[in-house]
């Protein structure tokens, strides 16, 4: 027990100077610590979190269609504990229930720190319920499934995107909920991963593009990755509100939200492409050498040699390049939508909440915290699973 | 894989090589008008000193260099800038690394039956038990669910073997096979390949192991400054060489 009391001694005041920058450290930190504390409890005022709660997460979409939305959210409640449960199996590792304690805490405090009303916070129950239930059944009986089923699963997100797209949008005897009318982490989150999920290919193909023979192809990819990276994303943004309407087909750009969508995938598939160079600069030339010995033909041995190998050294700088994305989805409030940041500016220039800049600013970055740590931690996990205890190298050098 | 190395029928042409140039793109002049000939069955060794245009000479032959003059047969197909000409010569000639090259993200067995499944469209389950038979054969079964990383250098060079076999080809090129590994593991990796050479399927060695050419050889190449300087009998060429080069080149890797 007290083991950590010589540990205290040896990280923090090993010498005389260790011990003085650590107690100035104490020093500093607790202040401002309880400075903040002190804030946190008796001077800030959080009616305008608690006011605002659903125009922060979905804008001005009509309370009629707002079902819709929670529709959604119990499908992809169901979808992640689902595919939790298949990819853990019965067993519930340290992580797993750390995750699950997580949740429900967050489900049982977050209700009372947003003063929810009791139908929305019986609703919050349910997901949690939902989300842990699902787990647990995949997990206990999904060994049973068949194997088609168990491989294909993974498709039921692109197939659950479109679903949600759908939802939100309204058609197929929905009421149509217009664009203008989405707003708040709603928006920030389409925009986001609409962009994540289309730069993605797009920058493979202009990775692959740049390192083709084709001379043509060659050059397309290197202006076009040069041009982008070379320009401010505000600037294109504004730019693409006034192109975008005439350089697409008409129905993919026909409002400012969806011409945004396809600026920041625009941008962020030429930095995506750059990543993506350096994993297949990393790979030996050899792979490919071998992968051509045997025969393969060349998209043969792009999706079974080159980019499986590639495409796992480029996932951290990729995953990065997502984080930022969805940050730079707050840029989208400059040219007036109502995104997070939009919404949150609506809410600071209401008369009602003036002054009340902090806490406002404070929930959005504690809320973009936690999509980008779900970011990075999705991105840890992949890395793991792609990486089972095998060496990186083939070969070792001569 | 029957033994027909008893008579090896002597008429069968595998590889015709003539006056073969290559340029690099930088201009180094690599290959000066190189001329061989490989009949089936056959074990040619080529020797000599780095830098001499050996493995840029064995690498044309499966078109993973171009040339820019003279031209070459692969089993009756000419090498040209025709992919599918390309595609189908490589399809009958395998290939073995310095660097072993096998795909790390996979495990031994699925190495073998990628391509077999992939380009010769033939059923997995079949091909699978054609791989395991060759581990066995070059004695790595057990291994056949690990990963490359796990294996040693010896290890994954036999892996490397037994997946070019997998594709059954008519012609083994070897470059430099056991240049990469530690001094104890080229014994099993040479004896993989005697053993492949008694079975008379025709192989192109590029080596430096002097045992092995004298042991297996049909014939020794030397070459040296992009161009061919003797070709002999090993015991010949050992004992007996002919040309200044050759003694010159000897006696430096005695």
């Amino acid at each position: 027990m007290q083991t950590w009391l010589p540990r205290l001694r040896r990280e923090l005041f090993a010498t005389p100077l260790d011990g003085l920058i650590s107690l100035l450290l104490i020093g500093v930190l607790s202040a401002l610590g309880a400075a903040f504390v002190h804030w946190m409890l008796f001077q800030a005022q959080w009616a305008v979190i608690q006011a605002n709660s659903t125009l922060f997460a979905l804008g001005r979409y009509p309370i009629e269609q707002q079902w819709r939305l929670w529709l959604l959210t119990a499908l992809l409640t169901a979808a992640t504990g689902l595919s939790w449960g298949l990819l853990r199996g019965r067993r519930w590792p340290a992580n797993d229930r750390i995750a699950a304690g997580l949740v429900v805490a967050l489900a049982l405090l977050a209700p009372l720190l947003l003063a929810l009303q009791p139908l929305i916070q019986l609703r919050w129950w349910l997901l949690t319920a939902l989300l842990l239930l699902s787990r647990w059944a995949a997990g206990h009986w999904g060994a049973g499934l068949p194997p088609l089923l168990r491989r294909g699963w993974p498709l039921i997100w692109p197939l659950l995107y479109l679903a949600g797209l759908l939802l939100i949008s309204g058609g197929l005897g929905l009421a149509p909920v217009p664009p203008s009318d989405w707003g708040g982490l709603l928006l920030t989150l389409l925009e986001a991963s609409f962009a994540i999920l289309l730069c993605f290919p797009m920058g493979v193909l202009l990775a692959l593009g740049r390192r083709s023979h084709l001379p043509l192809l060659r050059w397309g990819s290197v202006v076009y990755i040069e041009f982008i990276r070379g320009a401010p994303l505000i600037t294109l943004l504004f730019l693409g509100q006034n192109i975008l309407g005439f350089l697409l087909p008409g129905g993919l750009a026909p409002d400012r939200v969806w011409r945004a969508a396809w600026v920041l995938t625009f941008f962020a598939a030429a930095y995506v492409a750059e990543a993506v160079r350096s994993g297949l600069a990393a790979l030996p030339a050899g792979q490919l050498e071998a992968a051509r010995a045997l025969g393969l033909a060349m998209p043969q041995a792009l999706i079974h040699v080159v980019l499986p190998q590639a495409l796992r050294v480029a996932l951290p700088a990729t995953v990065g390049q997502f984080i930022t994305l969805l940050q730079d989805t707050t840029l989208l409030s400059l040219i007036g939508l109502l995104d997070l940041l939009g919404t949150a500016r609506t809410v600071m220039a209401n008369p009602e909440f003036l002054g009340k800049n902090a806490e406002v600013y404070l929930v959005l970055a504690v809320l973009f915290w936690c999509c980008c740590a779900a970011l990075g931690l999705g991105s840890r996990a992949l890395e793991h699973r792609l990486n089972p205890n095998r060496s990186l190298t083939t070969t070792p050098q001569a | 894989m029957t033994s027909t190395a008893a008579n090896p029928p002597a008429s069968g042409v595998m590889i015709e090589a003539r006056g073969v140039e290559k340029w690099y793109p930088n201009g180094y002049h690599a290959l000066r008008g190189v001329d061989l000939t490989v009949h089936q069955g056959e074990v040619v060794v080529i020797m000599g000193p780095s830098g001499s245009g050996k493995s840029t000479f064995i690498r044309t032959f499966n078109a993973l260099e171009d040339f820019q003059k003279g031209s070459i047969v692969v089993d009756g197909m000419p090498l040209s800038n025709d992919v599918r000409n390309i595609d189908a010569i490589r399809r009958e000639v395998g290939m073995v690394f310095q660097q072993f090259n096998l795909f790390p993200h996979l495990t031994v067995l699925q190495n073998l039956t990628l391509a077999p499944v992939l380009v010769r469209k033939r059923p997995r389950a079949e091909v699978e038990q054609q791989a395991l038979q060759l581990l066995e054969r070059v004695g790595i079964q057990e291994q056949a669910h690990k990963y490359p990383g796990q294996l040693s250098g010896g290890q994954q060079q036999r892996v490397a073997i037994a997946r070019s076999l997998c594709m059954e080809p008519r012609i083994m090129l070897f470059d430099e096979p056991t240049s990469a590994l530690d001094p104890e593991m080229v014994q099993e990796v040479l004896e993989v390949m005697q053993e492949l050479a008694s079975d008379g399927i025709t192989m192109v060695v590029v080596t430096h192991e002097v045992r092995f050419a004298r042991k297996v050889a049909s014939r020794v190449v030397l070459m040296a400054e992009g161009q061919v300087v003797e070709v002999a009998p090993p015991e010949q060429f050992f004992s007996n060489p002919r040309h200044e080069r050759s003694k010159q080149f000897l006696s430096q890797i005695a």
